[in-house]
């Protein structure tokens, strides 16, 4: 396909329409082609209508449960089987508990894995061992939930949550009787489902800095680390963004998984060893024996509010994000 | 765009389906399968029909593995009534290897081991009737019926009678006898430590905390009972082993039970949720029990037999205390005169060997069928589940159905008619 | 003060220039072993992460290996299933049923969530930030909820197909994995520096072309992982497809069809307490990690061919 060059020759005498069809066509032309427009605007259109149908159906069907008890539908904590009434408020902050853990754990040990195939490991190690935490993306959330409860959970009961008990400064987080089964391991367990995504995607974004910005870094005299931290790290904060927001939000709607480690206590958990209750694993437990009716509704109310979370968080992730850019002077 | 990365992409998903494919025609036989069931499509019909897909192609073989067939024996061949116009009696098997039929259902878990086995060997003997059944919950099970998505479903707690759905009436079937055992972790003791309902429900409200609380003591004199903490496990997903616990203790528990949030009826999610660990199906119960000393909790009785749990013998209705076991859930079966989709409650029943925790399953089925083979080769099938099929259920740790269900059950299918209201079978 | 050319001896103290570039150059020597020092630390400390976070995944994957493998055959891989307590039995419909339906939902996918992608790198403002918002939302949806959705549109009354398909369960994962690509895609997009665009664009060649030939060969891998992500990810989802696509001993290749898929099988194994069936279960999940592994090097293989050919 030859490219298109100015040339130096004068317009033919065209009459009107031909002269309106002509400047249609240029215009289509040169910002890139109608098809290629088309192709955008359709993928974007087609993503639209899926996002805006998916939240108009959950809507729809939560309407009676929202109906019914209003907005304390939100804060409620108690639970009452006969009475299909859910305690919104206890899952919301086991939501927001295991998220944090998970993040806590996994940002730091996913950028820096990532930071390490990218930049500090031999050609030789890095491609296998990418591949190797790509593969645990594909492990089903079942068979890590079942791992979790079979394998982590009598190694936390026995081994890891007695330490944490024994350290002093903790005690806050850490106290009470300890089963295995609690926030803090389905913390761990979604740390583990969301680390893949992490490593990935910051992976891809710390290699496609520019060999410019390393090579200005190494030129001033910089250490191997402080090319790391001052030139390339900073250079592929979108990619890390976009990484971390893609694994905030598998860990905020993770369902079998957690399910099968926290506990399931509709309590307000005192502690992280204390079993608790997410969103995620309220809708999974309940939804397959739901009443028809208002319990369903309610099932499909706490899709919403998990919605409505993850929102909330993502927001709130970026006006941070946004201040501290602001900061550094780099545009989003 | 470039369209070659896709391409490529694509291009290896398609070599991986092929190599699949042809391994797969490698072992099954290798008939114009493929083409048949590009060309059988299916004769998709809309929402507003009712019935769901009916292939009328000639059958895909499916390959029989070389299954050694444990000591039960296989549904006799089909005699050659046609089975397209009239079903005649409902225990006559007719002919329909020339047709295919599939039949697809939802619903509850816990009969999917069952089910699964009792469709094999049904399509042993008539290979023109397979059977897919998705464990999606009972719940999703009904709806599915209800919408009639599907040709069956299963639910392990009938439906408010009179059911009803898009199609009309629902049917409520009986198939299936299985029981609850409370099974415990507590090294030093042996199994069938004696529970009654009060201390069970001391245990699940957490008023009772240690395997030695003088309430535990005094229904096991001369067991020696550890200072372990108790730790109550429970199904965090509502189920029919939950159903039946909270009816035993709405029974038996006195009112520390009926007094608390669990009042008197009894539901199958679980009333009491900050009490000990709540897990996830019968796997997640029973992997939490086999790793965690002093923990108890409730599975079913099937689950336990082949996983090899210590049981709790429970006080049933007659003061005397009987541990889980086939025949003990058969006794309580047995109770059942006068059961129904709306007399359906067999906890706590009468009898020195009764076991009181018992409960069908319950198989839901339109009554007006609109396609009239279908719904005979359905009715049939069900029928055969009910009588011949009880055979696989000893073999997987359920009881047989007794005389009486097995008579209700016939009676239901009889009510089978075709769309225009006529009978589907004589007798 | 003037930075001399030509060394000078550093044991002549008197000499005043020579006494402060002695000082300069041993602060830049101890800011330089500091600057090691640190760098050393950190590394060592990288290799430390890796270290803890490769243990629970390299864990998990042993295990799941470990417990799988006892169960492979080639008569597990080509049969069809039987139920738990009958020899012989496989996973081949499930096999088959999953390349169908996550294929189709890629084919569905990739071209939908790639062109979403390049809308949002080329347009700024309000709509863009709202799609981007969109599909960070849409990452949040328990994959429970995309199956309930994909039920009311496709498959309970009124809707397009009426009857459980395989169809069905591909426009959910599809679904699923549309905002992971979308967001891959786009971070792997912006990657690409800026002067090769507008180098491109600077040459009079079509915005189209540019985008072809620079952006999308430039992104490349970042993509090839964007996607390889999102269909491991749907590979593995049980929930979507318990609502649509109904599972299927028998094999079936028609997707308008009830089929089996892998995640259906292990879900339903894993739950039944014969040994049999827990044994088909870790199978199962062995045989879809070896699925994704063989994709996953594939993809990889020919992304890097592609990248050759681009030089």
């Amino acid at each position: 396909m030859s490219t298109t060059l100015l040339e130096e020759v004068p317009p033919p005498r065209l009459t009107p329409v031909e002269g309106v069809k002509e400047g249609l066509q240029r215009r289509w032309a040169r910002p890139g082609g109608r098809a290629y427009a088309v192709l955008r605007w359709s993928g974007a259109t087609v993503f639209a209508v899926i996002v805006l149908g998916l939240v108009v159906s959950l809507l729809a069907s939560a309407s009676q449960a929202f109906g019914h008890s209003g907005l304390s539908f939100l804060w409620s904590g108690t639970y009452n089987a006969t009475k299909d009434v859910y305690p919104t408020g206890i899952y919301i902050i086991g939501t927001l508990v295991t998220t944090a853990v998970a993040i806590i754990v996994a940002v730091p040990i996913g950028v820096g894995t990532a930071a390490f195939l990218s930049e500090l490991a031999p050609t030789w190690l890095a491609a296998p061992l990418s591949v190797l935490i790509d593969l645990i993306a594909a492990v089903p959330s079942i068979v890590v939930g079942l791992w979790g409860l079979l394998v982590l959970s009598p190694a936390f009961a026995h081994h890891v949550e007695p330490f944490l008990k024994k350290i002093p400064v903790l005690e806050w987080f850490f106290h009470g009787l300890a089963y295995g089964p609690s926030m803090l391991l389905a913390g761990t367990v979604l740390a583990v489902m969301i680390l893949p995504t992490i490593v990935a995607l910051s992976r891809t974004a710390l290699s496609s800095v520019a060999t410019e910005d390393r090579e200005a870094a190494r030129a001033l005299g910089a250490t191997r680390w402080q090319v790391v931290r001052t030139a390339v790290i900073p250079s592929a904060r979108t990619g890390i963004e976009a990484a971390v927001i893609l694994a905030m939000g598998r860990a905020l709607g993770e369902t079998i998984a957690v399910a099968l480690v926290i506990g399931n206590n509709n309590a307000l958990p005192h502690s992280l060893l204390a079993p608790g209750a997410t969103l995620g694993s309220a809708i999974i437990n309940n939804f397959g024996e739901a009443n028809p009716g208002l319990d369903k509704s309610s099932i499909i109310g706490l899709v919403v509010v998990l919605l409505a979370i993850t929102a909330l968080v993502n927001v709130g992730g970026q006006l941070l994000l946004r201040r501290r850019l602001r900061g550094q002077g780099a545009v989003t | 765009m470039s369209r070659r990365p896709l391409r490529r992409v694509s291009t290896v998903m398609v070599s991986l389906a092929a190599v699949a494919l042809v391994a797969a025609a490698c072992s099954s036989t290798p008939t114009a399968k493929k083409k048949a069931d590009k060309t059988a499509a299916s004769s998709t019909t809309t929402s507003t029909a009712p019935a769901p897909t009916t292939t009328a192609a000639p059958a895909p073989s499916t390959t029989a593995p070389a299954a050694a067939h444990t000591a039960t024996t296989t549904p006799a061949k089909p005699t050659s009534t046609a089975c397209s116009t009239s079903g005649g009696p409902l225990s006559a098997t007719c002919d329909t290897q020339s047709p295919s039929f599939k039949l697809a259902g939802a619903g509850a878990n816990s009969i999917q081991p069952f089910f699964t086995r009792v469709f094999y060997y049904y399509n042993q003997a008539d290979k023109g009737v397979s059977v897919n059944y998705s464990p999606a919950g009972s719940s999703v099970g009904v709806t599915d019926i209800e919408q009639n998505t599907v040709n069956f479903g299963d639910s392990e707690i009938p439906i408010k009678t009179p059911a009803s759905g898009t199609g009309g009436n629902i049917l409520q079937v009986p198939v299936d006898l299985g029981g609850v055992a409370l099974s415990y972790n507590l090294p030093g003791v042996g199994g069938g430590l004696k529970l009654d309902g009060p201390t069970l429900a001391g245990i699940y409200l957490g008023k009772i905390t240690t395997w030695n609380n003088a309430a535990i003591a005094a229904l096991n004199p001369g067991t020696n009972l550890p200072s372990t903490t108790i730790v109550p496990v429970r199904r965090a997903d509502s189920s029919g082993p939950g159903y039946d616990l909270d009816q035993y203790l709405i029974d038996t528990g006195g009112s520390q039970w009926t007094g608390s949030v669990a009042g008197s009826a009894a539901s199958t999610k679980w009333p009491i949720t900050n009490i000990g660990i709540g897990e996830q199906l019968n796997t997640g119960v029973a992997g939490f029990i086999q790793q965690t000393a002093g923990a108890i909790g409730y599975v079913e009785y099937a689950y336990s037999l082949q996983a090899g749990f210590t049981n709790a013998a429970l006080k049933n209705a007659a003061g005397s205390f009987v541990k889980p076991s086939q025949s003990a859930i058969a006794a309580a079966g047995a109770q059942a005169s006068t059961l129904s989709a709306s007399n359906f409650n067999i906890v706590n029943g009468p009898g020195a060997a009764t076991y009181p925790l018992a409960n069908f399953s319950w198989t839901l089925i339109y009554q007006k069928q609109s396609n009239t083979t279908q719904g005979i080769v359905a009715g049939k099938l069900f029928d055969w589940v009910t009588t011949t099929g009880q055979q696989q259920a000893a073999a997987l740790g359920y009881s047989p159905l007794p005389a009486n269900v097995v008579s209700l059950a016939h009676r239901t299918l009889l009510t089978l008619e075709n769309s225009a209201g006529k009978a589907l079978f004589t007798s | 003060m003037s930075a001399t050319v030509y060394p000078t001896d550093p044991n002549t103290r008197s000499d005043t220039i020579g006494a402060r570039r002695t000082l300069v150059r041993e602060s830049a020597r101890r800011s330089l072993a500091r600057r090691r020092l640190v760098g050393r630390i950190a590394v060592g400390s990288c290799v430390v992460a890796v270290a803890i976070s490769l243990a629970p995944l390299i864990a998990l994957v042993a295990y799941t290996t470990s417990r799988g493998i006892r169960a492979i055959s080639w008569g597990f891989v080509t049969h069809i299933p039987t139920p738990p307590g009958i020899p012989g039995g496989g996973i081949s419909s499930a096999i088959v049923g999953s390349v169908i339906i996550v294929g189709l939902a890629a084919v569905i996918a990739v071209p939908v969530g790639t062109m979403c992608a390049l809308f949002l790198v080329e347009r700024r403002g309000r709509l863009a930030g709202a799609l981007r918002f969109g599909a960070d939302v849409l990452t949040g949806v328990p994959s429970i909820a995309l199956g309930i959705f994909a039920y009311a549109v496709l498959i309970g009354p009124g809707s397009l197909i009426g009857h459980f398909s395989g169809i069905a369960g591909s426009f959910a994962l599809a679904v699923l994995m549309l905002p992971i690509i979308i967001r891959a895609s786009e971070a792997a997009m912006r990657s690409v520096p800026r002067d090769l665009w507008e180098a491109g664009l600077a040459l009079g060649v079509r915005r189209s072309r540019v985008v072809r030939s620079v952006v999308l060969r430039g992104a490349l891998p970042g993509l090839v992982t964007g996607n390889l992500l999102a269909v491991a990810r749907a590979v593995g989802e049980t929930a979507p497809l318990l609502f649509t696509v109904l599972g299927a001993s028998l094999l079936v290749t028609n997707p308008l069809q009830p089929m089996g898929a892998l995640s259906l099988t292990i879900y339903s194994n894993a739950n039944q307490p014969f040994p049999a069936a827990q044994q088909i279960a870790w199978g199962t999940a062995f045989v879809l990690l070896v699925l994704v592994l063989v994709l996953s090097i594939v993809a990889r293989l020919v992304s890097a061919r592609l990248n050759r050919q681009a030089r």
